[in-house]
């Protein structure tokens, strides 16, 4: 490529900028409807028609209407936390404790606040380092939705800031 | 031809209850999934998800990666989709994700399949109506290896009488 890699991604999301306990509330929300829910929940072939036939639901246990399927919930806090958490992650290595507390609806708009949980050296790797974070994903009432924790591989700015 | 009467009609079942799930009984899900270059933008780009690893062929290039790096949000969505029917169809809100890993990069036209093994079981005396379900669903590529693993827990409804 002709530009150098560090010119396309942030200067501040490198290993080095998450020590533990460091929290941010990401800049964006994003509301959910029709491609977000509907098509996707399609598209990843969630055969579960809670999740896209209106009339399935009417007046179902969950609140009426569509019901998000969860890890769309959980894609979408992600979404909005990742230029701030993976924008200089090597990989994404896993998720853990993924908790969808309480019904998304078309319609609810969803914030993602994150924590820094650990900071730990990469076993195999100098130039990165394993950062997990613990995510919530919140609906613009303020209602918690989603909460779980998510380890990335970060780059160091040592070794990647100059390439 | 007599009118129309939907009584005349079968209706077709989907998806399963507790009762026909037992601990180690390993369900193989239906149809696996070729994952597109689209699947990946689309998703990517709906959720926000704009990191050039899964959209700028170049740079994921740069990092050792033949093509752009499928999200692995998607990845997850398209496994738990596939395993829908047979485990979570027959009704119960999903309750939560535990240990799942993501062991190695997938790329737009790999072929995911998907199996799960029921953990663990249990009924609630809160809930006589369901039961709770964990199932460890492995993901593999076409050249049979392990892509991602988790354990899912579910509210299962229970079958009555």
């Amino acid at each position: 490529m002709t530009l150098p890699l560090s010119r396309l991604t942030g200067a501040d999301t490198y290993f080095e900028d998450f020590p533990a306990g460091r929290r941010l509330r990401h800049a964006r929300g994003a509301t959910i409807d029709e491609v977000e829910n509907n098509y996707l929940s399609k598209a990843v072939d969630n055969t579960a028609q809670a999740h896209w036939n209106e009339h399935a639901v009417r007046g179902g246990p969950l609140g009426s209407g569509r019901v998000v399927f969860g890890l769309i919930t959980g894609s979408m806090v992600v979404g909005l936390a990742s230029q701030d958490t993976a924008e200089n992650a090597l990989a994404e290595v896993g998720l853990d404790k993924l908790r969808f507390v309480s019904p998304v609806h078309h319609g609810d708009t969803l914030y993602a606040y994150s924590e820094v949980l650990e900071a730990r050296d990469a076993p195999d790797r100098e130039d990165a380092g394993l950062v997990t974070f613990k995510h919530w994903g919140v609906t613009h009432e303020g209602r918690v939705v989603f909460e779980g924790e998510r380890t990335v591989l970060l780059k160091k700015r040592s070794h990647w800031a100059e390439r | 031809m007599a009118d129309f009467d939907p009584a005349q009609f079968t209706p077709v079942k989907r998806g399963n209850q507790y009762q026909d799930f037992a601990v180690g009984q390993v369900w193989q899900h239906h149809w696996g999934r070729t994952i597109t270059e689209g699947d990946n933008v689309i998703f990517s780009t709906a959720t926000c998800n704009w990191n050039p690893m899964h959209l700028n062929a170049e740079y994921a290039r740069a990092h050792g990666h033949p093509s752009p790096v499928v999200n692995p949000m998607l990845v997850l969505c398209t496994v738990v989709g596939m395993s829908v029917e047979d485990l979570s169809e027959g009704g119960g809100p999903f309750l939560g994700v535990n240990q799942c890993t993501f062991h190695q990069p997938v790329y737009a036209g790999d072929t995911i399949t998907a199996r799960s093994t029921v953990e663990e079981m249990r009924t609630s005396a809160s809930r006589p109506d369901s039961g709770i379900i964990t199932w460890h669903t492995e993901a593999h590529n076409q050249r049979g290896e392990l892509v991602l693993d988790y354990r899912r827990t579910n509210l299962v409804a229970m079958r009555k009488g």
